[in-house]
C-alpha cells in the first residue's frame, strides 16, 4: 500500500469528506511546521476528533498562515503537546466557521483560547467580565459611574468594547465545546453569555457617557428582559432591554435638573449604548439591542421614570407585559434605581394573576405561540411550534405567574431553575419537572451549536447532511452501531419535543389530582387553594366543582380509577378547548360513572388517543351530543380513529328495522315503537357527535331525515298490522301512503324540526270506501300517536297540517279525492307545499300514482298570474308580520327573520313556480338543488343565488349549533340568535370559528342576512331597488 | 384599585363633590347622563353601574337591556359651572354588556374599533374641527321668533354685551376643563359663531365636542340665552357646519406630507380624499343626520352640495388647505359637508373608514375642482363627472342602506339602529304640514 493511499483511507476513517483537499492542506509547509516530528499523524488524530475536521484543518491553516514566527512557535508547542490547550484550539475551529475567521484574523487570541483549562471562564464571576470589558474602554471598573475614556487611553472605545466582548466569547466557546458533558455545562455556558451580554452592555454605556453632556446629572438603569433577564443566554440573540431613569438628587435632596431634560439626556444616553453595541462601527456589530418590550412598545419613549413605568403597569399593561416583566433584571447602570425598580414592579407580576381576563390573554397567548410559524419552517423550529423551547418557557412562566401569588419561593427568572423550584415546591411532579429540565437543555445545546457555527442568530434546524454531522458530533452525541450520528440526531430531537409536548399535559393537569391518586411518590399534589387558582387560570368557571369531579373520577383502587388517573391529566386540557370546560368534566364523571363497569369503554379512551380527545371535545362543546352518549353509551365507539360515523344511509336503516319489526310480534305495538324510535335516537347521537367534530362542514346533514324516514316507515307497519286486526281485517282494505312535506320533503330536517306529512289512501278493488277511509283515519292517528307520545325514547311530533284544506280538511283522503280536489283547486299556497312533497312510506305504486297526480299541480306552466302572484306575496308579507314572536328583533330571528331560512325558502319555491315547468333541475323537493338548478339556468343571477344559498345554509346551521351547544329541542329561543355571549360563544365554536368569536359570528350572520333580505325583496317582492351585489369575501374565519 | 381611581376618590373627598354625573353618547349623539353619589363610586369603577339600555337609542337590543356604564377615571373633571365646592363632577363611560364586554352598540366603541384598524395598518387618526352654533334670544314660547343676540338691526346695544359675556365665560370654562380652543366670531350669520378646538387623536376630539357642546349650552342658559348647534336655523342666513381637518400619522410622522407631491400632499392623502370622494354619498346620513341637514347641504352660502376637491376651493366637498413652507408636520385635508350636530364618534369613523378604504384598495384621486361649482350649469358639473351629495335625508338613508362599507364600520347593529331611527325620522317629518305651504297654497287653492 503506498502512503499515499493509507493517508486517503486514514481521512476518510476520521470523518474528512473533502479527502483531496485535506491532503493537499496537509502538505502545506505551515502544516508540516506544527505537526510532530513522526509527521502528521497525531495532528490528524487531533483534528480528526473535532465536529467538522474539514473546517478545522481549513482553519488551521488560515491561523498559521497570519501568524508571526512566534505565533507559529505557540501553535506547535500546544498541538505538539497535545493536551487541552490543543483540544481547546481545535475544537474551536471545528464548530465554528465564524470564530475560526476571527482567529486568523488575530492570531494573538489563539493564546485566550489555549491560555486556559477546565471550565475557565465558566467559573469566572459576572463581576471580573465587568471588570474587563470596562478596562477594554479605558473605564474604571471600581468607579460607581463608569465613563469610559478620553481618546488618549483608547482610540475607539466601541470598536475595543467589540474586540473584547468576542475574546471573552471565544473563551467561553472554547471550555464550552471541551467540557465532558454538554448538557449540564449549559446552564453554566448561558449563564456566562449572559454576564457577558451585561459586561458589553456596561461597557457601551460608558462609552456613550463619555459621549453625551451632561450625562452625569441623570442615573440611568439598563434592564435585561428574557433571555438576558433570566441569565440563561445563548450564542447570537436580541438583547432585551428597558431603560430607567431618574434625575440625580443634590446635596439638597431636591433634583439637580427637571424631569424632562433629564429624560432627554437619559434618552441619548440610552441610544448611545444601544448604537455602541449595534451600530455600524469597524468592529462588527455584536448582537441587536431590543427595547420593544417597554411599555408602549415601539411607539412608546425609550426612556421612562420610575413613576411613569409604575403608572403604565398599573393601568395600561396587558398580560404578556407581566409575564415579560416577571423575567426583568438590572443589568447594567445605577443598581439603586434598578433595585427601586424592581421593588415597585415585582409584586404587580405575582398579582397579574387576579387581573381581568387573564384567564383569555394566557390562552390566546398559547395559540399565538403555536400559529405564528410560516408553514414550511414549522418542521425546523427548535424555538417555536409543538415541542419547541418557546412551550417550555410558556409553560414554566404560565405555572409561575398561577402560582408565584402565594408561594414566593417559585419566582426566579431563570427557567430551569424554576422548573426545579415547582418542583421542589410541589406544583409539578419531581420526575416530570427532571425530564422536562433535560429537554429543555437538549435543544438549547442544538441552538447553541448551530448558532456557533457562524454566530448567526436562527433558530432553524439545517437540513444539509454535513451541517447535521457538524451538529450532531459538536453536541457529543454517540450513535449505536446500527445507526449514524444524523440519524440518532434527529430521532432524538424527534423524541424530546414529543416529550415536551406530553409534560406539558403532565405538569399542568396531573398535580390538579389528589395525592392518594397519584402514580408515583414523585408526583406533586396540589393543596385546595393551589388547585383552584390553576383550574381558574386554565379556564374552569367552577373550580370548587371541578375538584369534586376530578376526586370523583380518580379515588379509590378500582381498575376503572386507575386508569382514569391516567387519563384524566391530558383530558383536562382537552375540556378546556371547548366553549364549556365544566360541562365536559361533569359529563365525563356521570357517563364514567354509568360506564366504568364497561371493559371495553375505559380500554378504548385509554388506548385510543384520538377517542379521549374526541370525546373531551364533544362533552365540552355540546350539551346535546354529551346528552345521547349518556343515553347511548355505545355511540362512544364511534369517537375512535375507524368510529361508525358516517350516517346510516336509507337502505341499512330499511334492513335494520325490517329486522327488528320481524323480530318482534307486532302486537305488542308500544314495544315496537319504541324500538323504532330508539333506532332514531341513535341516528339522531350520530349525527350530533359527527357534527360536533365536524364543525358541522357537511352539508345539512341528511342522516336527520333518513332516521325520520325510517320512523315514519316503521309506525307506518305496526299502525297498519294493529289497526287492521282492531277492525278485523286480514288483509288492509286500501293502500296507505305517507308523502313528507316541509322540510321533512327537502331532507332538510333539523334536530328540532317535526315531520309535516300528509296521508293518502286508495282502497283495494272491492272494499268499501267508507270503511277504508275509517282504516286509513285509524292508520294515521296512530302512526302520530306510535311516534309522538312521551316515552322513553324522544318523539317525533308529525304533522298534517299541510294538507288540502288545511286543519280544516280530513287527516287522510283518498287518492280518487286527491286527484278531484286538484282538480278543482289548487290555492297557491298548496302548490307551494306540494313543491316539496315526497312519498317516504307505503306503497310503492301508489307513490308513483301520486306523483305523477302532482307533477301537473306543482309545476304547471304559466308560472303565476297576477292575482295568484299579489296573494302570494300577501300571504308571506302577513307571515313575516304575524308569526315573528314578539320582542324578538326581526333581524335575529333566524327561522323567520329578515334573510332568514323563511325568506330564503319562500323565494326559492317562488322561482320554482315559475320556472320548474321549463327547468327540470329545479323539480326537486331540495331547497339548495333548486336554486343551484335555476342559478344554472340563469333565472337567478350566479350573485343572488350565492347569496341566498349562503344566508339559508347559516340560518340552519347556526340553529343545528343552537341545539348542539344547549341541548334545548323546543322553546321560543330556538330559533333566535343568541344576545348571551356565552351561548353565542358556544354556537360560534361549533360551527369553526375559533374560541371566544361569538361576536364575529353575529356579525357574520347579521351581514348575510341583511344581503340576502335585499335579493329578497327584490326578487320575491319585486321591488324595483337596484342592490348593489356584495362582493364575494371569504367565509367565516374557520380554523 | 389602580391609582388613577383613587385620585379620583381622593378628589372627590377633597372637593366635597357631591354628585358624579357618569357621561355616555347614545346611537343618535346626544349625551346621556346618570348621576350617582360618591358612595357609589367605587363599586361602579370596579363593575360598572347597571342601567335600562332598551330606553336609550340603539344602546341596546330588547333582548338584553341590562346594560353596565362603566366610568373611565381618566376623563374626571369637575363640571365648572356648578361651583368649586359641593359641586358636580363628570366622566365618561364605556358601555359593556353584563358580560362586561364592550356594548358593539356603543357609539364610543365604533369608532375606537376603528382607530384600532387604522393602527393595524399603522396609522394614527388626527382631527381637527371647526365647530359653528348660533346664539338665540331664548324664545318665549316653542312657536315664537328666533332672534339672533347679535342682529345689529334689533338689539344693537344689548348684542355686543352679550356675545362679550359669552365669548369670555366659554374660552374660561373650556380651558379649565383642559380643553383648548382658538375662538373667532363667525361673520356669516347674525349670531353665528365658530369655536375651534385644537387638533388631536380622533377619540379626544369627539369627546371634547360632547364637552364641547354642553358647556356652550351651559353658559347660554346662565346668561340667558339660547345657544343651538341646529345645521341649518334660519333660511336665508349660513346654517352651522362642522368641518374637519383630517391627517393620518405614521408613528411621528405625518403620513399626508410628501414635499415633492402637488401641494405638498403624498400618495397615502390623494388615495384618503379619493376615499372620502368616492364614499362620500354613502357616508352622508351619518356626518348629516337630520332632516335639518339637507336644509343646510342645499341652502347655498358656502355649504358643499357636490363631490369634488379643490385646493383652497371653498365650493369643494374637501379642500386642501395651504399651510405654510416647512410646516409638513400640519399637513392635512378639510371635509366640509360634517354639520355640527353630527354624532362625532360615527362621523369620524365613517370618515376614516371611507377614507382608509381609498388607501388599501388605491383609489385614483379625480381631477381638482378648480372652479366654483356652484356656479356651473348641470351640464356642466355633470361633464366634469362632479355628482352631487344626496338631496335630502331619505335619499342619504337608500344610498347608506346599500353601502357595504358602512354596515362594516358600524357594525351590523349599529348600522340597523341607525336606518331604522332614521327612517322614522324621515317618515314623521313627512307628514308635516309646514308654513311654507300654508303661506303659498292655503289661500291660493
Amino acid at each position: 500500500m503506498t502512503r499515499q493511499a493509507s493517508t486517503s483511507t486514514r481521512l476518510i476513517r476520521l470523518g474528512f469528506r473533502e479527502v483531496c483537499r485535506a491532503e493537499s492542506l496537509l502538505a502545506d509547509p505551515v502544516v508540516q511546521e506544527v505537526a510532530g516530528p513522526d509527521g502528521e499523524g497525531d495532528l490528524l488524530e487531533a483534528v480528526g476528533a473535532t465536529a467538522d475536521p474539514d473546517l478545522a484543518l481549513l482553519a488551521l491553516v488560515r491561523i498559521l498562515e497570519s501568524s508571526t514566527p512566534a505565533q507559529r512557535a505557540h501553535v506547535r508547542e500546544v498541538l505538539r503537546e497535545a493536551g487541552e490547550p490543543a483540544q481547546r484550539l481545535l475544537a474551536v475551529v471545528g464548530a465554528s466557521a465564524a470564530l475560526g475567521d476571527t482567529l486568523a484574523a488575530h492570531p494573538d487570541d489563539v493564546a485566550l483560547v489555549t491560555g486556559e483549562t477546565g471550565p475557565g471562564i465558566l467559573a469566572e464571576a459576572a463581576q471580573d467580565v465587568r471588570a474587563t470589558l470596562l478596562r477594554a474602554v479605558g473605564a474604571d471598573p471600581d468607579a460607581e459611574v463608569p465613563v469610559a475614556g478620553s481618546a488618549a487611553d483608547v482610540e475607539r472605545p466601541t470598536d475595543a468594547m467589540r474586540r473584547a466582548y468576542r475574546q471573552q466569547l471565544l473563551r467561553i466557546a472554547a471550555s464550552d465545546l471541551t467540557r465532558p458533558d454538554p448538557l449540564s455545562t449549559l446552564p453554566g455556558v448561558a449563564a456566562a453569555l449572559a454576564d457577558l451580554a451585561a459586561a458589553a452592555l456596561e461597557a457601551a454605556l460608558a462609552v456613550s457617557r463619555a459621549e453625551v453632556a451632561d450625562s452625569e446629572l441623570v442615573r440611568l438603569a439598563v434592564f435585561g428582559m428574557g433571555k438576558t433577564g433570566g441569565r440563561e443566554l445563548n450564542y447570537i440573540s436580541d438583547v432585551d432591554v428597558i431603560f430607567v431613569a431618574e434625575p440625580v438628587l443634590g446635596q439638597d435632596g431636591e433634583p439637580v435638573v427637571a424631569e424632562d431634560r433629564a429624560l432627554r439626556i437619559a434618552t441619548r444616553l440610552a441610544s448611545g449604548t444601544a448604537r455602541a453595541c449595534s451600530g455600524p462601527s469597524r468592529e462588527p456589530a455584536l448582537w441587536e439591542v431590543d427595547a420593544a418590550l417597554r411599555p408602549e412598545g415601539k411607539q412608546g419613549p425609550l426612556v421612562r421614570t420610575l413613576a411613569s413605568h409604575v403608572a403604565y403597569y398599573e393601568r395600561w399593561a396587558k398580560t404578556w407585559e407581566f409575564q415579560a416583566l416577571l423575567k426583568a433584571r438590572c443589568v447594567a447602570g445605577d443598581r439603586a434605581l434598578g433595585d427601586a425598580y424592581l421593588e415597585a414592579l415585582q409584586p404587580m407580576v405575582w398579582t397579574a394573576v387576579q387581573r381581568e381576563h387573564f384567564v383569555e390573554d394566557a390562552q390566546a397567548m398559547r395559540r399565538r405561540v403555536e400559529q405564528h410559524i410560516p408553514r414550511k419552517e414549522a418542521d425546523r423550529q427548535l424555538k417555536l411550534g409543538t415541542g419547541g423551547l418557546r412551550d417550555v418557557e410558556f409553560t414554566v412562566q404560565l405555572l409561575q405567574l398561577v402560582h408565584g401569588r402565594l408561594a414566593p419561593g417559585i419566582r426566579h427568572r431563570n427557567t430551569l431553575a424554576a422548573l426545579s423550584a415547582l418542583a421542589q415546591e410541589g406544583f409539578v411532579g419531581r420526575a416530570d419537572a427532571a425530564r422536562l429540565g433535560v429537554c429543555y437543555r437538549f435543544l438549547r445545546l442544538m441552538e447553541h451549536r448551530i448558532q456557533l457555527y457562524r454566530l448567526r442568530r436562527t433558530h432553524l434546524v439545517p437540513t444539509d447532511e454535513r451541517d447535521l454531522a457538524r451538529l450532531g458530533r459538536s453536541m457529543r452525541i454517540v450513535p449505536d452501531e446500527e445507526s449514524d450520528v444524523v440519524a440518532e440526531l434527529l430521532v432524538r430531537w424527534r423524541h424530546t419535543r414529543r416529550d415536551v409536548r406530553r409534560l406539558h399535559e403532565e405538569l399542568f393537569y396531573r398535580p390538579l389530582l389528589p395525592a392518594t391518586a397519584q402514580l408515583s411518590a414523585a408526583d406533586a399534589s396540589l393543596a385546595p387553594e393551589a388547585a383552584r387558582a390553576r383550574l381558574a387560570a386554565l379556564g374552569y368557571r367552577a373550580p370548587d366543582a371541578a375538584l369534586q369531579h376530578i376526586a370523583a373520577l380518580t379515588e379509590g383502587v378500582s381498575r376503572r380509577s386507575a386508569i382514569q388517573r391516567q387519563l384524566l391529566p391530558v383530558m383536562l386540557g382537552w375540556f378546556t378547548e371547548g366553549p364549556d370546560p365544566d360541562g365536559g368534566l361533569l359529563a365525563f364523571r356521570t357517563l364514567s360513572e354509568e360506564m366504568g363497569a364497561t371493559p371495553w369503554y375505559l380500554k378504548l379512551l385509554r388506548d385510543s388517543g384520538v377517542a379521549a380527545h374526541n370525546l373531551a371535545q364533544v362533552l365540552s362543546s355540546s350539551r346535546y351530543a354529551a346528552e345521547h352518549l349518556r343515553r347511548s353509551p355505545d355511540a362512544v365507539k364511534w369517537l375512535a380513529e375507524d368510529g361508525d360515523l358516517a350516517p346510516h344511509g336509507p337502505e341499512a336503516l330499511e334492513a335494520e328495522m325490517d329486522a327488528v319489526l320481524r323480530r318482534r310480534s307486532l302486537e305488542d305495538s308500544q314495544a315496537a315503537a319504541t324500538h323504532v324510535r330508539y333506532l332514531r335516537r341513535r341516528e339522531l347521537a350520530r349525527t350530533a357527535v359527527s357534527d360536533v367534530l365536524t364543525h358541522l362542514e357537511l352539508d345539512i346533514t341528511p342522516g336527520i331525515s333518513w332516521a325520520a324516514d325510517a320512523a315514519l316507515r316503521g309506525a307506518l307497519r305496526i299502525a297498519a298490522a294493529e289497526v287492521g286486526a282492531e277492525q278485523g281485517y286480514a288483509e288492509a282494505p286500501t293502500a296507505m301512503l305517507v308523502v313528507a312535506m316541509g322540510r321533512l320533503g327537502g331532507q332538510e330536517l333539523g334536530y328540532a324540526s317535526d315531520a309535516d306529512v300528509m296521508f293518502v289512501h286508495d282502497p283495494v278493488p272491492g272494499a268499501d270506501p267508507q270503511k277504508a277511509q275509517t282504516y286509513a283515519l285509524a292508520v294515521a292517528q296512530r302512526i302520530g300517536h306510535l311516534l309522538g307520545q312521551t316515552g322513553p325514547e324522544p318523539a317525533l311530533e308529525v304533522d298534517a297540517s299541510l294538507r288540502p284544506e288545511g286543519r280544516n280538511g280530513p287527516l287522510a283522503r283518498s287518492f280518487a279525492a286527491y286527484e278531484e280536489y286538484y282538480g278543482r283547486w289548487s290555492a297557491g299556497w298548496e302548490r307551494q307545499a306540494l313543491l316539496r312533497a315526497r312519498p317516504v312510506a307505503g306503497d310503492d305504486a301508489l307513490a308513483q300514482r301520486f306523483v305523477a297526480l302532482i307533477d301537473p299541480v306543482r309545476y304547471a306552466g304559466g308560472g303565476l298570474d297576477d292575482h295568484e302572484l299579489r296573494e302570494f306575496r300577501r300571504i308571506k308579507a302577513r307571515v313575516e308580520n304575524e308569526r315573528l314572536p314578539r320582542g324578538v328583533p326581526p333581524n335575529r330571528h333566524l327561522k323567520l327573520g329578515r334573510g332568514g331560512i323563511a325568506d330564503v325558502e319562500w323565494t326559492v319555491q317562488y322561482l320554482q313556480l315559475l320556472h320548474a315547468h321549463e327547468v327540470p333541475g329545479m323539480r326537486t323537493p331540495r331547497t339548495l338543488e333548486a336554486l343551484r338548478s335555476g342559478a344554472e339556468a340563469g333565472v337567478v343571477s350566479a350573485a343572488d343565488a350565492e347569496l341566498l344559498q349562503r344566508a339559508w345554509r347559516l340560518g340552519v346551521r347556526t340553529r343545528d349549533a343552537l341545539v348542539l351547544a344547549t341541548g334545548r329541542t323546543t322553546g321560543p329561543k330556538l330559533d333566535v340568535l343568541p344576545s348571551e355571549r356565552r351561548e353565542l360563544a358556544a354556537a360560534a365554536q361549533l360551527l369553526g370559528y375559533g374560541p371566544a368569536a361569538g361576536g364575529q359570528l353575529e356579525e357574520d350572520y347579521l351581514r348575510t342576512a341583511r344581503r340576502a333580505r335585499a335579493v329578497v325583496e327584490r326578487i320575491f317582492y319585486g321591488q324595483a331597488v337596484p342592490v348593489r351585489t356584495a362582493p364575494a369575501r371569504p367565509g367565516p374565519g374557520r380554523r | 384599585m389602580d391609582k388613577q381611581q383613587e385620585y379620583v376618590l381622593r378628589a372627590i373627598e377633597e372637593r366635597d363633590i357631591r354628585f358624579i354625573r357618569l357621561w355616555f353618547t347614545d346611537v343618535l349623539g346626544m349625551l346621556k347622563s346618570v348621576a350617582i353619589a360618591p358612595a357609589e363610586l367605587e363599586s361602579a369603577f370596579a363593575e360598572g353601574i347597571g342601567f335600562d339600555g332598551s330606553a336609550i337609542e340603539g344602546l341596546s337590543r330588547v333582548s338584553e337591556s341590562d346594560m353596565l356604564a362603566r366610568p373611565d377615571p381618566a376623563t374626571f373633571q369637575v363640571l365648572p359651572w356648578r361651583g368649586d365646592h359641593r359641586g358636580t363632577a363628570r366622566m365618561f363611560c364605556d358601555i359593556l354588556t353584563p358580560d362586561g364586554e364592550p356594548a358593539a352598540a356603543d357609539s364610543r366603541n365604533v369608532l375606537k374599533r376603528n382607530l384600532a384598524k387604522a393602527a393595524d395598518l399603522g396609522f394614527s387618526y388626527y382631527t381637527h374641527p371647526e365647530v359653528e352654533f348660533y346664539l338665540f334670544h331664548t324664545p318665549e314660547s316653542a312657536e315664537g321668533p328666533l332672534v339672533p343676540v347679535d342682529d345689529a338691526g334689533y338689539f344693537d346695544h344689548v348684542a355686543r354685551g352679550t356675545g362679550h359675556d359669552f365669548r369670555r365665560a366659554t374660552i374660561g370654562l373650556l380651558e379649565s376643563m383642559g380643553i383648548s380652543v382658538e375662538y373667532s366670531h363667525h361673520e356669516g350669520g347674525p349670531g353665528q359663531n365658530e369655536i375651534d378646538l385644537r387638533y388631536a387623536d380622533a377619540l379626544s376630539t369627539a369627546d371634547n365636542i360632547m364637552t364641547f357642546r354642553t358647556v356652550v349650552k351651559e353658559v347660554a342658559l346662565d346668561q340667558g340665552i339660547m345657544a343651538s348647534f341646529m345645521p341649518k336655523p334660519l333660511s336665508g342666513q349660513p346654517g352651522s357646519g362642522m368641518h374637519t381637518h383630517l391627517s393620518l400619522f405614521e408613528g411621528d410622522s405625518n403620513a399626508f406630507y410628501d414635499p415633492a407631491g402637488q401641494y405638498e400632499l403624498s400618495n397615502t392623502a390623494r388615495k384618503f380624499i379619493a376615499g372620502m370622494l368616492r364614499h362620500s354619498a354613502e357616508i352622508t346620513a351619518v356626518t348629516n343626520q337630520f332632516v335639518n341637514s339637507y336644509k343646510r347641504l342645499w341652502g347655498g352660502g358656502e355649504a358643499p352640495s357636490y363631490v369634488c376637491w379643490g385646493h383652497n376651493n371653498r365650493s369643494a366637498l374637501i379642500r386642501v388647505p395651504m399651510y405654510k413652507p416647512g410646516k409638513g408636520q400640519s399637513a392635512r385635508v378639510e371635509y366640509r359637508a360634517l354639520d355640527s350636530a353630527a354624532n362625532p364618534y360615527l362621523a369620524y369613523a365613517v370618515l376614516l373608514a371611507a377614507g382608509l378604504k381609498g388607501i388599501q384598495e388605491d383609489y385614483e384621486l379625480p381631477e381638482e375642482a378648480e372652479d366654483n361649482v356652484w356656479d356651473l350649469t348641470d351640464a356642466e358639473r355633470r361633464a366634469l363627472g362632479i355628482a352631487p351629495l344626496p338631496n335630502n335625508l331619505q335619499d342619504a338613508l337608500d344610498t347608506m342602506e346599500r353601502s357595504e362599507l358602512l354596515a362594516e364600520t358600524l357594525g351590523e347593529s349599529v348600522f340597523e339602529v341607525f336606518l331604522r331611527n332614521k327612517r322614522r325620522e324621515w317618515v314623521e317629518y313627512r307628514a308635516q304640514v309646514t308654513p311654507y305651504e300654508i303661506a303659498k297654497l292655503l289661500r291660493a287653492l
